[in-house]
Formats: C-alpha cells, structure tokens, sequence
C-alpha cells in the first residue's frame, strides 16, 4: 500500500514530452496565454496546499454542513426581517452580483485546469472550479429564497440575464476578466489582484460589517467562500513569477490594468455597503480606511515581493479613494429606478461622519446631499413622489468600465473623449482611456448604454428603459427606503414652516 | 437637428446626455444641462459654457460652436 506522500504526486503533478503532437498544439499561446514558453519553463511551478481530490472533497463537506448549520439556526426569513433596511439592501446588491459573477470563475478556472502550463497548476484549477460552483451555489440557495420576503432578491438568479446598466458593467467586467481569458492572464488578474486583494473588501470588510449588522449568515457565508479563495488563490503567484521572469513589462501591464478594473468594480459593490447602506453605529471603519489597510497595504507588499512597480496611476487612485464612490452613490440615488434595490439619504449624522472620514471633498458632496433633500422637503415624502425625486435626463457611461461618468470631482469631472478609427467614445478616466488603447480590438465594438439608446438598441423613454431593456418593474425598481420620510428631514420642515 | 451630447455641470456628480438642437443657443443649452441637473446642483448664474477648453460666448448657436455629436461640454455656474 502507497503512502500519502508517494502516490500524491502522481495524482497532481504528473506531466510527460509528447510526441504525436507539439508542445504548442497542445497549449496554443491564444488560449493558454503570453509569453508562450516549453513546459521546461514551467515544471517548478508548485503551490504549498497540495491537496488530493478525497482531502477535498471532505473538507467542502465539513464546510458546507457548517454553513447549513448556521442557515438553520439563523438564516431564516424572519432572522432576515429583523436587519436593518439599508443592511438588507446591500445583501441585494451582493445577491446579485455574487453568484453568477463566481460561476463565471467556473469557466476560467476550467480554462486553467485545460490550458494551464503545468499539470499542478491544472489540478489546483480544477479544485478552483469546484471552488467556484460552490460560491455560485451557495449565495443563490440562501438569497433566493428571501425573495418570498422581498421581491427585489429574485435578482439574485436574475441580475446577469439583464441589460441593466450594472449588468452591462458587471458583465463586461468578468466575461474579460474570466469568460473569455486566457489562463495565463486569467490567473494573473483573478487569484493575484481580485483575489489576493479586492475581494478582502467582501470577505473580510463585509464579513465584518455583517457581524455588526448580527447577519450572522452573510457573515458565515462569505467566511466560508473565503477559505476557498485563499487556497486557489495560490494559483497565481508562481504563474505571476514565471511571467515576470520572462516578460516584466507585460507582468506590469496586466497587474496594472487589473488593479484598476478591480477598483472601478469593487469601489461600488463594497464603498457603498459600508459607507451607506450599514447603519451609522455599525461602522467599524470607513470604506477608505479598509482600502487602506486591507487592499493598498496588501497591493504594495505583493509589489514588492514580484519586483514590481506602483501603478502609473496610483496618485490618481489614491485620489479617488476620497471620492469616487461618493459620486457614484449620489448619482446612483438620484437614479435609483434603474437599479434593483433601495438606497438611503445620508442624514445629518451620517454627513458629519462622512465629513470626518473624507474631509478633503466632502463640501461639494454635502451640497449635493443638501439639493436632494431640499427636493424631497419640497415635494413631501411618500411613494407617489419617489419620481419626482429622480433624475430624468439620460446619465452617461465610460467605454471601457460601462459604469456612470462620476470620475473626478463635483468640480472637475474626469470624463475625456477620443476618436479612435473613426468612431468616437468616452472614458471616465485617463486609467480607463489608457487599458482601451492598450488593445482596442479587444473593447472597440462593444456599446455602451447611450450608444444604444441613440441606436433605437435600448428605449430612450425612463419608463420603457425600466421595464423594457433593464427588465425591472414597478415592484422591484429601487426607491428611497423611507420613501424620502426621514425623522430629520420632517424636523427640518417643522422648523422651517 | 438635434445633437447628442455629453454635458458635465459644475457641482454635479455624473455626466448627462442632452439633446441639443444645432439651432439653440450656448445660453439655452447651458440651461437645458442645467434643468436636467436641478436634483442635485442648486441653480446659479451666471452660466458659462466651456468647449475643447474655451468659454465660448453664450449667444453663439450649437451649429455655429461647432458642436458634432457626442461631443463634451462643460457648465461652470456661479460667479467666477
């Protein structure tokens, strides 16, 4: 009988020469990624979990009867009704963009586990596909269900089969980013920057927030996804290694334009969780506090480790901590029909602590907040007005990001067009400019949502944009979650009358 | 002949696509960007409109500004 240790490396590291075909057959540079190099290159390649398929699979399974325990004991729909409104609304932002968004990870994972250069790098990608089927499964079968609570959550299955503007974003972002990747890239920009990074902002930022806001299930949940995360994440660091050896400029480019998509991406799904929708005293810490200790730290520390350089753009990207979520929240709330939860006006206690936390723009944000509140105090509160508190005109979008032209400031948007081969388009930023030009192949005949509006694609009108082209309906379309009725708001009327 | 374009008003926190027409003026365009951003910008005067980093003179029309599609402006407003 062979020992653990003996028959372990023939079951996950077993490579041989071919000799029916070549090398490059097998692996085509398209599909399994730059710089194209002999398996020779390759064969150190080695991580330090070093799992067999039977370890694995009784460890999910210890895994997932934990999760069970605690949907039973916790998750429950009435243990869902007692959260907080804002908290509950930001559980349908992550109960949309979560599981479909993990099960695109199936398929660049399977892409690794294919076309990964060594065969214990493809048999981690296997494991990391698995990994993702669970994170796509596991959301779906606990947010799913609420929607017997709340209607909104049946976007949870729904989010990425619409063209909702986010969807748009979100999906532009992982069919790059995962679905149609190469596994080279692919695990450059999963395991190394969104996973050895951002998704900290989800599994540790959120977790955290989640325990505060005694979500006791969202807290387990994504816990649990995140030992997962932190097993394949291995993949990438020694595919990092081999591509910085051979090609750094290239190494650089795809940590640097990933970086920046992460941040575009994650500035909105996480900024907005704990900077608005997370009830005042259970704040531990602000969005770009956690930016800084979790993701900006951590960033720079793997830099270094790999040789490499900050990002052109960090400056800019340190910047934009202080705002850019910010903008996005304002816009998004006067927009909020167009997407598929509630959003809540920052009150006065909430600006003074927002004020604290992001002192350098603050004042123009908190003019913003002013004017919409002074509508809502016009108007009067309730549902029949949530319209008359909306934006009507049509909001734009970056051709790269396909998320709102909120970049810069309230006083200087960073928004730039260029004419490339005779069509014009609009970035959000130089950053998002930049990662167009670096393959414009790759993002030129993709539309943007005005361009199809303009193009008779989508509806022009807000009503049949809603229904029609975002498949939201009157029931599901986000409102204001007190219908603009706020305690603060009223003594401001009182007062004034 | 209407014209879509980007407008950025000062203040504000997205970009809006207006529909001008080739025949408004920069005044009536700056106004227009203006209404549709009245939910979150307090409206100020004077409005100035600021195109490929000029400020152009209010009375000029769009078609005379040489505005072409999907082109950006700006709207400062409030005193200088």
């Amino acid at each position: 009988m062979l020992t653990r240790e003996e028959w372990l490396p023939l079951a996950r590291k077993l490579d041989w020469d071919y000799s029916y075909v070549r090398e490059d057959e097998v692996f085509p540079e398209v599909i399994s990624g730059r710089p194209w190099l002999p398996h020779s290159e390759w064969k150190d390649w080695e991580e330090s979990f070093k799992t067999s398929y039977r370890e694995y699979v009784d460890n999910q399974y210890e895994k997932d009867m934990a999760v069970q325990a605690v949907h039973d004991a916790v998750g429950r729909i009435e243990n869902v009704e007692k959260l907080a409104l804002p908290w509950l609304n930001s559980l349908k932002v992550h109960a949309a963009a979560l599981p479909l968004a993990e099960f695109t990870g199936v398929v660049g994972n399977l892409r690794g586990a294919r076309f990964g250069r060594d065969s214990a790098w493809r048999t981690m990608a296997t494991f990391g596909a698995l990994d993702e089927y669970r994170h796509t499964q596991i959301p779906l079968l606990l947010f799913h269900p609420l929607l017997r609570l709340d209607s909104q959550f049946d976007w949870a299955h729904k989010f990425y089969h619409t063209n909702n503007w986010f969807a748009v974003a979100a999906r532009h972002f992982f069919d790059e980013l995962t679905v149609g990747q190469n596994a080279i890239e692919f695990h450059i920009a999963t395991n190394v920057v969104l996973e050895t990074g951002f998704t900290n902002l989800q599994f540790v930022g959120l977790a955290s927030l989640a325990r505060e806001s005694s979500d006791h299930m969202f807290e387990r949940m994504v816990t649990s996804i995140q030992t997962d995360e932190a097993r394949h994440a291995q993949i990438g660091h020694p595919v990092l290694a081999t591509v910085m050896k051979h090609d750094p400029k290239y190494a650089q480019y795809l940590v640097d334009k990933w970086f920046w998509r992460n941040w575009r991406l994650f500035s909105i799904l996480t900024g907005l969780s704990i900077d608005y929708l997370t009830a005042l005293d259970q704040r531990p810490y602000s969005f770009k506090e956690f930016m800084e200790e979790w993701i900006i730290d951590q960033f720079l520390r793997t830099l270094d480790e790999f040789g490499l350089e900050k990002p052109w753009y960090w400056d800019l990207l340190l910047d934009e901590l202080d705002i850019y979520h910010h903008m996005i929240y304002a816009s998004a709330y006067s927009y909020r029909a167009t997407l598929w939860f509630n959003f809540v006006i920052p009150g006065p206690a909430e600006r003074k602590w927002l004020r604290q936390k992001y002192p350098k723009y603050w004042d123009d944000m908190d003019a913003v907040w002013e004017q919409i509140s002074e509508r809502w105090r016009t108007v009067g509160p309730g549902p029949a007005n949530e319209f008359a508190v909306h934006g009507t005109a049509m909001p734009t979008f970056c051709d790269l990001c396909q998320l709102p032209l909120s970049a810069g400031t309230p006083r200087k948007n960073t928004a730039r067009v260029l004419v490339h081969e005779g069509r014009k388009y609009i970035f959000c930023s130089e950053p998002c400019q930049w990662i167009f030009l670096r393959e414009p192949e790759r993002y030129a005949s993709h539309t943007d949502i005005v361009k199809r509006v303009l193009s008779g694609e989508a509806p022009a009108q807000l009503p049949n944009l809603l229904t029609e082209y975002f498949n939201l309906t009157p029931d599901t379309w986000g409102k204001d979650v007190h219908s603009g009725d706020y305690e603060w708001l009223r003594a401001r009327k009182d007062s004034a009358a | 002949m209407p014209v879509p374009l980007y407008g950025f008003l000062q203040g504000d926190t997205v970009g809006l696509l207006i529909l001008a027409d080739d025949g408004d003026t920069l005044e009536a365009l700056a106004r227009k960007l203006q209404a549709a951003a009245s939910l979150r910008v307090a409206a100020r005067d004077p409005l100035r409109v600021v195109y490929h980093d000029k400020i152009m003179d209010p009375a000029m029309t769009v078609a005379q500004a040489g505005f072409e599609a999907l082109d950006r402006f700006d709207v400062l407003s409030g005193s200088k």
